[in-house]
């Protein structure tokens, strides 16, 4: 066993261990403890994607050599290393981003405590990514919920701890609903790794039986996971929780924690159920429909937004609503289309959102329309980096948004009972996102006379950097996507 | 030629123009020397490219799988890019004078310039991808144009424009993912690309998409029920009406639809099909639509770009007539209708420029005051009603004359309305000139005292307009000629 | 037939000189501006002259398109249409010298004159039909102009209802010219047709449809129901030689148009006996009748003749109608005989306005008394018009109503010359009136106030020319008929 194949196991605890120690650093160290934490665990993951590409196939790695079924697995292949290396990409691009406005919108004492949760979200994130066991999935499902309901509240105000009730209700029903899925899971085929739930599973559909409890448990944690990923029409926590959050809290939540269990739900498809069975059961349909009304929703929301942040976080409920759109598409095609808007869309979301708080706060740190007019000549950075992020999710070509567009349009194609519902979903979605995001781009760069004051990227220049890693990132998957794009095939193929 | 050249030219005038606000130019004039001189080289090396065209295609950027960035020249190609590389430098002369009573002439010549570049890139595309990426690009890079003045009807308009636009291109990609799809090739191919056997029993289904890109890309094309960005957007600087929303912009949505319809779809598989139908009609609708609406418009500027909205409905109209006459019609109709109509929105600059005239019950008189711009207004104004021994008779006697060859008989109604347009186009047209040249009784001259002709930089490319006006519509037989071969694919 | 570039030469030469005078500087003195307009009349009759007298003679100047030549060609109607606008309007042009001296802006309306001329010869020598549309929408355009003249409110939406029905016939015109030049062999005028009998039968209800659309849209101009209603407007608001050219002259635009698409590229024999032939009768003789009872209705002098046009302008229609050899002789002197009637009743009226300021009929009584060469002149024509023996007037109908009685067209055959006969009789009704009322007064005129207020001669010359002519042709016809048997039987 090569070296390398401890990397994804040594991530978790990494990540882990810093957390424990954040708890007793003064807010410096802390700080520079997560940030090398991020950068060691994203080189790693690095690594392990080279050594797995290289390889060319997946491995499972067994914690303290125990075998199945006391003990627990990891598993990691091209998808999950690609997936670790992006999530700590942006996760890093977004504490940067946010790093300045931090010490404004958090206790300073309590600093330290914020870099607990951000660390504890990574190695839930990463154990979501790797793990190969579903228990061990729950249990992070959970540890992610409440550090991330505590990234919500730790911005003391009356509306974040609205929101975090609010997102600690929806996330623990989801929870709830997954548990009872395992739970009958295990039931019904005495397993909690996957790969021998799936060998059960298989013989189960093959022998006929117990179809009408499997398809329970698939609905269940579909519809657990849907939850906890903001689909339509469970998406009524995230708009609060997104846009009153502190603004790193908002990029990584809407870019990575729904992301994570949008990943996990694709795992479980995988790797727990097989493809094929979920194909036959109709719960991708339900998918697909709640994916395309949330689409449209989430957009006409936005476009009724007046509030530039609550307007981005109604953004990611039509996105996420993309997402499912192409598992709902029920092909391979579909599926890559997915994990690749799961980038895309990370990408960009994290980017507007740290974009909107350089622009809101050269507009007296009001986030009404009426007052950002003009912002982008205050902060041009911030204004650019903004302008890059609509038209990315307008789907421009030559940014990540139109990529992801294309494969959805094009795996619509190949399943011609959906092609057309998803293909006018998708050109009326467009226009609605031009609608509220174009309009913003107007209304930054309509000058107006305002008394606020300009920032230039030389006063504030990790955030000026920042943006730009941001906008080259974009850049990057929209001209170079094809790598990923094969990138993402393979990592699939080897998934199941 | 090599093939870079392709990229040179598109690249030219990107990067050159975006460098007009950065560069330190000491004068104003320093700065309009820049700009002409950067235009002008760019367009010499169009016609340079177009005269000794490479034969061989440039793939510039990979997207994802087998989609190219990637640009050839062939008979469209040609016939679009130098159109556009033709006009380009004059209305840049123009708006150097124009643009002395507007502000934020730097970021205006910027845009101006890039412009330029996307337009030929939309032009020079090889395929269905390449011409998409540019068609984007080309609503992002004019829509500073838009919002120039940036007073909240220009902020209105802007916004408007660019959600028509975005909104088409959604349409209009659903075209692309099916032409990629269903088709061999993405690759532009004269009688088109689609595969019959992967169709197989799904017609219906690629018609129905045949006729969502159609309307996606009409609506830069301003087809009716999606035109009323055009005349809102009128609010932009007049070279920018003139040259963008009369020439460019528009005539790129009518250059889009004839490579979907022709080079894509193939005409094969669409003739006769119930999609034909419908946008026949739709074209035939907007003709009449767009004249009845500038008959009752009374802002200058606005009646000709309703007039823009039914001339171009007229190329649309020959394009869906779906023949290689109707092909050479269209084609004739998209250069002729260029001349004739910037030639009208540059003399309705002037006017506005120097009188500060709106309207068109404000314009009694000025015809003795300013001779010279009024008598080419009424040179364009009779090419675009069609009178003979004008540019705009060859182009409707084309269409016409497709119209007739195809026995359709939704064609022939379509004559009707081209007919009864130009009566529509006679009667808003010859208002202004008679307003003009023959005021009411006891007109008093003194309340024009001192509007005048304005000076050569306005005269000259408006002189060389209606001298093409007049040439083409004389003898037209080269230009025709070779439009029929580009039409029939000789190219 | 012999090319030779002569033939645009008097199309040239007053487009030539009117643009000249348009561009002259304003600060010449009128007698300059005379003596350019009479060379440029003179000269270019004396061309004329002399391209007619080179017998069949063509020519091709370019070509719009590759297919599409701008194509003269001198022909027997040609011959025909071209004298009378040449007489017409050196008559007409000598007259305005003294009349247009009341009006403003005399170098515009005499450049435009001279423009129109040069166009109205080139109308007349077009050899194919897309010459001749190109110089039939020149004509409409330049002739615009001189309707709105004196720019008052009236002559401006006067002008403009003119453009815009013109435009509208001639846009039904060029609806058919796109058909034609699809299913035709050659666009070029040729005694009988252009087309194949074999294309014609294919396509018989699409050509006819064009056919009639063609009829309908030069009807406009010449005046035909239903699309008459600008004439009567547009005529009267003219200056008077204006108008005088309008209703002689510019009107016929529209019937050499008919004459040439009938005969010149349908051919008779494919009209004949379609349903375009009844209703083109029907309309031609609704005309007649409605513009008589509306002339004789109307109070307004010059107005009361413009309707008198859209009568007489039906004659020449109805007479074409029938497609029978008497009958076009027949209407083809009458397109001669009332240009040079018109002119003159325009012409008298003109100088009853120059002299009195007098527009209503009601307002003229003792007018003779006062002018009276004009108004013997004005009774002259008159007795003409109506077709009283042995004036020119009495010819034309003669031939008209022989034809039609030959014609064997059903009902039309005696419905024709009835109703002939009867806006005859109405057209005494409203151009007696002038003469009755002008020399007998009555008891209570005021003979004491008196005074003789004849126009001078630059204006009673022509009127007087005219005169005699519409009397003398009447009585010599012989001539003209010889040269209408000479090529009208070909048409057929």
């Amino acid at each position: 066993m090569a070296f390398v194949q401890n990397f994804p196991f040594f991530s978790i605890v990494l990540s882990m261990f810093a957390g424990t120690v954040s708890s007793v650093l003064p807010q410096k160290p802390a700080k520079y403890l997560n940030t090398a934490v991020i950068c060691i665990v994203g080189t790693m993951s690095a690594v392990l994607l080279g050594f797995t590409l290289q390889t060319g196939e997946s491995f499972t790695y067994m914690m303290g050599h125990f075998p199945a079924p006391w003990g627990n697995e990891i598993r990691a292949g091209v998808l999950e290393a690609a997936m670790a290396l992006f999530f700590c990409i942006i996760m890093l691009l977004s504490l940067l981003g946010g790093r300045k406005k931090l010490l404004g919108e958090v206790e300073i004492t309590k600093h330290n405590l914020y870099y607990i949760l951000i660390n504890l979200l990574l190695s839930s994130l990463l154990a979501l990514i790797y793990t190969n066991d579903l228990f061990t999935a729950y249990v992070f499902v959970e540890i992610n919920t409440i550090s991330a309901c505590g990234l919500i509240m730790i911005r003391e105000n009356g509306r974040t701890i609205e929101a975090a009730v609010r997102y600690m209700i929806m996330s623990l029903l989801g929870s709830g609903l997954l548990l009872i899925g395992i739970c009958m899971l295990y039931d019904l085929t005495g397993h909690l790794l996957m790969s021998n739930i799936r060998e059960a599973v298989a013989q189960i559909v093959a022998e006929g039986t117990y179809s009408m409890p499997l398809l329970v448990t698939i609905a269940l944690i579909s519809v657990g996971l849907a939850i906890k990923s903001a689909l339509f029409p469970f998406h009524s926590w995230l708009p609060d929780a997104y846009g009153y959050s502190t603004v790193s809290s908002a990029a990584i939540l809407s870019s990575l924690v729904s992301k994570g269990y949008v990943f996990l739900l694709i795992k479980i498809f995988y790797r727990v159920i097989g493809f094929s069975i979920i194909r036959e059961s109709k719960i991708i349909d339900v998918l697909f429909l709640f994916g395309l009304a949330g689409i449209i929703f989430g957009s006409l929301s936005a476009i009724k937004e007046n509030d530039i942040r609550r307007m981005i976080a109604f953004s990611s409920v039509a996105q996420i609503g993309y997402i499912y759109m192409g598992i709902g598409l029920g092909t391979d095609v579909g599926m890559i289309a997915s994990v690749f808007h799961i980038i895309a869309h990370a990408a960009t979301k994290s980017l507007l959102f740290v974009a909107a708080i350089g622009l809101t706060d050269v507009s007296g740190g009001s986030r009404k329309f009426i007052d950002l007019t003009g912002a982008a000549y205050r902060n041009k950075v911030a204004g650019v980096a903004f302008t890059v992020g609509s038209l990315s999710m307008v789907g421009v070509p030559v940014f990540a948004g139109f990529i992801s567009k294309f494969l959805f349009a094009n795996a619509a194609v190949y399943n011609s009972g959906k092609m057309l519902p998803a293909l006018v979903v998708l050109s009326i979605s467009t226009i609605l996102n031009a609608i509220y995001f174009m309009k913003t781009v107007i209304r930054i760069y309509t000058p107006a006379k305002t008394d606020y004051p300009c920032i230039t990227w030389k006063q504030e220049k990790l955030y000026a950097v920042t943006m730009v890693l941001f906008m080259i990132l974009n850049i990057i998957l929209g001209m170079g996507s094809q790598p990923i794009v094969d990138l993402i095939q393979q990592g699939l193929s080897t998934f199941a | 030629m090599n093939p870079m050249m392709m990229l040179v030219v598109i690249l030219l005038p990107i990067l050159g123009g975006a460098l007009v606000p950065v560069l330190p130019f000491q004068k104003r004039v320093y700065r309009n020397l820049y700009v002409e001189a950067l235009v002008l080289l760019n367009s010499i090396l169009v016609f340079a490219l177009l005269w000794n065209r490479p034969i061989e295609a440039l793939d510039v950027v990979r997207f994802t799988g087998n989609w190219t960035i990637s640009l050839r020249v062939d008979g469209m190609s040609m016939v679009f890019g130098s159109l556009i590389a033709f006009l380009w430098p004059l209305a840049t002369l123009y708006s150097f004078e124009y643009m002395k009573h507007e502000q934020r002439e730097k970021t205006f010549f910027m845009f101006y310039t890039m412009t330029y570049g996307v337009t030929l890139g939309i032009a020079l595309a090889e395929d269905m991808l390449t011409m998409y990426f540019f068609y984007e690009l080309l609503t992002l890079v004019t829509l500073p144009l838009v919002l120039h003045t940036l007073t909240r009807e220009a902020v209105l308009a802007a916004r408007k424009y660019l959600y028509y636009s975005l909104g088409g291109a959604a349409f209009a990609f659903i075209g692309l993912i099916f032409t990629m799809v269903y088709g061999n090739t993405l690759n532009f191919t004269l009688g088109g690309v689609m595969n019959a056997a992967k169709i197989g029993d799904r017609t219906n289904i690629l018609l129905l998409v045949y006729v969502f890109a159609f309307f996606g890309f009409g609506v830069k094309a301003a087809i009716c029920p999606f035109n009323s960005w055009l005349p809102q957007a009128g609010v932009a600087p007049t070279p920018v009406t003139a040259l963008l929303h009369a020439v460019a912009v528009v005539k790129a949505g009518a250059f889009s639809i004839i490579r979907l319809t022709f080079y894509c779809f193939g005409t094969e598989f669409l003739r006769g099909t119930w999609a034909q139908g419908v946008v026949m009609i739709a074209t035939i609708f907007t003709i009449v639509y767009g004249c009845s609406r500038a008959v009752k418009e009374t802002h200058i500027k606005r009646r000709l770009a309703y007039s823009t909205i039914s001339n171009l409905s007229y190329i649309l109209f020959g394009v869906t007539i779906m023949t290689p006459l109707g092909l050479t019609g269209a084609l004739t109709h998209m250069v002729f209708h260029a001349f004739m109509k910037i030639g009208a929105f540059f003399c309705a600059g002037a006017i506005m420029y120097k009188t500060g005239r709106h309207y068109v019950h404000e314009l009694d008189g000025l015809g003795r005051k300013m001779p010279k711009v009024f008598v080419i207004f009424t040179v364009s104004a009779l090419a675009l009603m069609g009178v003979p021994g004008l540019a705009g008779f060859i182009s409707k006697w084309n269409l016409a004359q497709a119209a007739v060859e195809s026995k359709h008989v939704l064609s022939y109604i379509g004559i009707g309305a081209l007919l009864i347009s130009a009566l529509l186009t006679a009667t808003y047209m010859l208002n202004i000139v008679v307003r003009a040249f023959f005021p009411k009784a006891g007109f008093d001259y003194e309340t024009i005292a001192d509007a005048e002709d304005p000076n050569w930089l306005m005269l000259l490319p408006l002189t060389v307009f209606a001298l093409v006006i007049i040439v083409f519509g004389l003898h037209s037989a080269p230009v025709t000629a070779f439009l029929q071969e580009v039409a029939a694919g000789i190219y | 037939m012999k090319e030779t570039v002569w033939v645009i030469v008097p199309v040239l030469i007053p487009v030539i000189m009117g643009i000249f005078l348009l561009f002259m500087k304003p600060s010449k003195s009128r007698k300059t501006l005379l003596w350019i307009t009479a060379a440029g009349l003179f000269v270019t009759a004396g061309l004329v002259g002399y391209v007619l007298s080179l017998g069949d003679a063509g020519y091709t100047l370019f070509y719009l398109t590759d297919t599409l030549p701008v194509f003269f060609r001198v022909d027997s109607v040609s011959r025909l249409f071209v004298s009378v606008v040449t007489f017409i309007w050196i008559c007409s042009g000598l007259y305005a010298f003294e009349y247009m001296k009341h009006e403003e802006n005399n170098k515009r309306y005499f450049g435009f004159y001279l423009l129109v001329y040069g166009i109205l010869v080139g109308l007349d020598f077009s050899g194919n039909l897309v010459t001749f549309y190109m110089f039939y929408e020149l004509m409409t355009l330049l002739s615009m102009p001189l309707v709105l003249h004196n720019r008052s409110h009236e002559a401006v939406m006067a002008g403009l209802k003119y453009l815009f029905y013109s435009f509208f016939g001639a846009y039904m015109v060029l609806f058919g010219i796109y058909f034609i030049y699809h299913y035709a062999n050659t666009m070029s005028f040729t005694a009988g047709g252009v087309f194949d009998a074999a294309v014609l039968a294919e396509n018989r209800s699409l050509l006819l449809a064009a056919a009639f659309l063609m009829l309908i849209g030069f009807g406009v101009k010449a005046g035909m129901f239903p699309l008459h209603a600008w004439l009567p407007t547009a005529h009267p608001v003219a200056p008077a030689p204006a108008s005088a050219a309008l209703s002689g002259i510019i009107v016929k635009g529209g019937v050499l148009g008919i004459v040439r698409v009938v005969f010149y590229i349908f051919g008779a024999d494919f009209l004949k006996g379609t349903w375009v032939q009844t209703v083109w009768m029907t309309l031609a003789l609704l005309t007649v009748f409605m513009g008589s009872m509306l002339a004789f209705l109307e109070k307004g002098f010059k107005k009361r003749l413009a309707y008198s046009t859209v009568s007489q302008i039906s004659y020449i229609l109805f007479g074409l109608s029938v497609l029978q050899p008497v009958a076009v002789t027949g209407a083809l002197l009458h397109v001669v005989f009332h240009a040079i009637i018109k002119c003159t009743l325009f012409l008298c009226a003109g100088a009853v306005i120059y002299q009195t300021g007098k527009t209503k009929v009601e307002e003229l009584s003792g007018i003779g008394k006062q002018m009276p060469v004009t108004i013997w002149c004005y009774t002259f024509v008159s007795l003409a018009l109506i077709g009283i023996p042995p004036t020119s007037g009495f010819v034309s109908k003669w031939y008209l109503a022989t034809g039609a009685l030959q014609s064997g067209t059903g009902i039309f055959t005696w419905l024709g010359p009835v109703v002939l006969l009867l806006s005859a009789l109405l057209t005494a009704g409203y151009l007696l009136p002038v003469t009755v009322k002008g020399f007998l007064p009555g008891n209570d005129f005021d003979y004491v106030s008196l005074q003789k207020r004849e126009a001078n001669g630059w204006m009673l010359m022509p009127i007087l020319l005219l005169t005699i002519c519409a009397v003398a042709l009447g009585m010599f016809p012989n001539s003209l008929a010889e040269f209408f048997a000479a090529f009208v039987p070909q048409l057929m």
